[in-house]
């Protein structure tokens, strides 16, 4: 028996509309401790993970450990029903291949159920090391977002090197360059507007804009993003869920190869 | 031809060792693909129109470079790093089959001629295809090509698939790879630059027997034509095994019962019954210790201990002795003179075709999140209908068969 009781419903309509588009279908692992997701994208390069703390839920109750499989898209249909101020809450039986979604407007003078079926995925679940990063910048979500944007409309890539003058993303495409650079400034109004820079050591890597861009669709779940780097690592691009979680994405680097190698 | 009937075997027995995955989905991994079975495809089917091939103007086939260039790009468009592994010299054991493989050539050759004459368009087609060779000729010329797109080919000092499999196998020495580590030598550098780009992540091949070499990973249909749409199968050898309840030298005696390259089957043991004497006995000498002599006929001359010699410890390039692999720019002058001056192609598709090259060069600079981060467990953790599950084993194995999907309707 599973029962998930979630007051701000809007914020798993955020979650789903940031998710969707790169990941198909996973898994949802539900346990006494939380409701958690992790999936990949088809290709193997990007890799999200969810965690919504059981604390976050008005009533959380998990009888044993499920993992549900579900289309993200179909999902993301379903709740695109629910009103904003919705309470949503989840619910499953043991042994019972279907999901509901029960949405409550705020009055209580409606109640929409919608029931899903649930799918058998076969999911590789990756083991993600607690690492040190070289470089962690934090900077509000829509500035990022807007930089990721700005800069696809020149390159494919972005070069992201943070040193102590700040962090810098650059590109480079037909019609020619663009270099970003964000200096620290903490001398905000709100500490939400502040671009905090925390580094050891620079680095420098390289990423396929494409999936930055969709991993900027979170950017409504939090006003500001944490972008972890270390070089040979592949970065998190995290957006805290107020109170309950994460939204954490991981993107594989690209390598660029020797010199020696390209040459015939 | 490879390992006979095992392809029906594991997919009524082992079906979640295979699974079907999307072409694109091996994008920046590296493939060790068996290069004569591809030409040899490609010489039956590229360009053919009854005993018509494509030539240049001296009059030699040139099916094998159309397919072998235009395969490859298609590789190298998704992100594949393709290394090739040609065919060396036979295993004397191999020589019976081979001899069969030429009768039933000579066979042909008279079939076609009486086609030819009787002007019969199916059986003329029919039959040119089974006249199918090939040469040491086509071989270098596809090497030739090779060399000049940049793709690096590896030559086995005899069985193609039992070197793709040592390629292949190297990929379980974690990185960093000891000395000792099959098949590729990295430079430090390059080892520090991106841990993944020295494993080889699976054999591709149409010959079922690339499992039983050992291959970890196991490609099929990685080379058909995009346009049949067939998803590539994947085979995982692990997962077989377990299914199978078998360890690798239980399965090697299960392919050899079943019929391989190397030695004769037992007449009336096909793999059904194949599989069911392994699980029982557990090894071939046990079987033939204990099989009814009377209602199975074992040959006289039954070489088994020396096909599952060959199986295990086949002859292979390992260590120092295998090059690098290195994924090079192409040629272009050499293309164009190789491929439209000696071979007649369209100068404008094969520029167009090295500028395709070109571009899918830096898509391969794409690092997989696998390359960091190690998989912990592979299925769903926990099963939501576990009793249902067992009660139904019947009613699951259909759905697994039906593909990787498994949706519930």
């Amino acid at each position: 028996m599973l029962e998930l009781r979630l007051v701000q419903g809007s914020l798993l309509k955020k979650v789903l509309e940031s998710v969707k588009d790169l990941v198909n279908d996973a898994n949802f692992d539900c346990s006494a401790t939380g409701f958690s997701l992790q999936a990949m994208d088809s290709s193997h390069v990007a890799l999200v993970a969810l965690l919504l703390r059981s604390e976050g839920f008005e009533h959380y109750r998990c009888d044993r450990n499920i993992s549900m499989g579900m289309n993200l898209g179909n999902m993301a249909k379903m709740l695109k029903c629910a009103g904003n101020d919705d309470i949503i809450t989840i619910k499953a039986d043991d042994g019972s291949d279907t999901v509901t979604f029960m949405f409550e407007s705020p009055t209580q003078d409606k109640i929409a159920d919608f029931e899903m079926k649930l799918m058998d995925i076969d999911s590789e679940h990756l083991g993600i090391p607690e690492a040190e990063y070289h470089a962690i910048v934090r900077m509000p979500s829509a500035e990022f977002c807007r930089i990721c944007k700005d800069l696809s409309s020149i390159g494919d890539t972005v070069v992201i090197s943070v040193t102590k003058e700040g962090v810098k993303f650059s590109t480079r495409g037909d019609i020619g360059t663009a270099n970003i650079v964000c200096r620290q400034n903490t001398t905000v109004d709100k500490p939400e507007e502040a671009t905090v820079i925390e580094m050891n050591e620079p680095v420098s890597l390289t990423f396929a804009l494409r999936y930055l861009n969709s991993f900027t669709k979170a950017s409504p779940l939090s006003n500001t993003v944490t972008i972890s780097l270390s070089s040979e690592l592949p970065v998190v691009v995290e957006y805290k869920i107020a109170e309950m979680g994460y939204v954490r994405f991981y993107l594989a680097p690209k390598i660029e190869e020797d010199e020696e190698e390209t040459k015939p | 031809m490879g390992i006979k009937g095992l392809m029906k075997l594991l997919a009524d027995n082992a079906p979640s060792g295979m699974k079907e995955q999307k072409f694109e989905s091996y994008f920046g991994r590296k493939i060790a693909i068996d290069a004569s079975m591809s030409i040899y495809q490609f010489l039956i089917v590229v360009g053919r129109s009854g005993t018509e091939m494509l030539t240049n103007e001296a009059g030699e086939t040139t099916s094998h470079l159309v397919g072998m260039f235009s395969r490859t790009i298609r590789l190298l468009e998704a992100g594949i790093k393709p290394v090739y592994v040609f065919d060396g010299k036979p295993p004397d054991l191999k020589k019976q089959e081979l001899a069969k493989r030429y009768s039933r050539r000579e066979d042909a050759t008279d079939d076609l001629a009486k086609a030819t004459e009787a002007g019969n368009k199916e059986d003329i087609e029919k039959f040119s295809k089974r006249t199918v060779k090939v040469t040491p000729q086509h071989n270098d010329d596809c090497k030739k090509l090779l060399r000049l797109m940049g793709v690096p080919a590896v030559e086995a000092p005899s069985e193609a698939e039992a070197q793709c499999a040592a390629l292949c196998k190297a990929e379980k020495a974690y990185f960093p790879l000891p000395s000792h580590a099959l098949g590729i030598i990295i430079d430090k550098y390059q080892m520090r630059k991106s841990s993944y780009t020295c494993q080889v992540y699976a054999v591709a091949s149409e010959d079922m027997d690339s499992l039983t070499f050992g291959a970890p990973k196991f490609l099929r249909h990685l080379m058909d034509p995009s346009s049949k749409k067939i998803p590539v199968m994947e085979f995982d050898i692990s997962k077989v095994l377990e299914e199978l309840e078998l360890d690798m030298d239980q399965f090697i005696d299960l392919c050899i019962l079943c019929g391989c390259d190397y030695c004769d089957s037992i007449r009336g043991i096909g793999p059904q019954t194949a599989l069911k004497l392994v699980r029982q006995h557990g090894s071939m000498e046990s079987i033939l210790e204990n099989i009814n002599k009377e209602r199975y006929q074992i040959p006289d001359e039954w070489p088994y201990k020396e096909a599952r010699r060959l199986f295990k410890e086949p002859l292979v390039v390992t260590d120092d002795e295998q090059a690098e692999l290195k994924w090079a720019a192409p040629d272009e002058e050499g293309l164009i003179n190789f491929l439209v001056k000696e071979n007649g192609f369209n100068i404008d598709r094969v520029t167009k075709a090295i500028e395709k090259i070109k571009t899918a060069k830096n898509k391969s600079s794409q690092g997989r999140l696998e390359s960091f981060f190690k998989p912990v467990s592979t299925s769903a953790p926990v099963k939501r209908k576990e009793t249902a599950q067992t009660t139904e084993k019947g009613a699951a194995n259909k759905k697994s068969k039906a593909g990787g999907g498994k949706k519930k309707k």
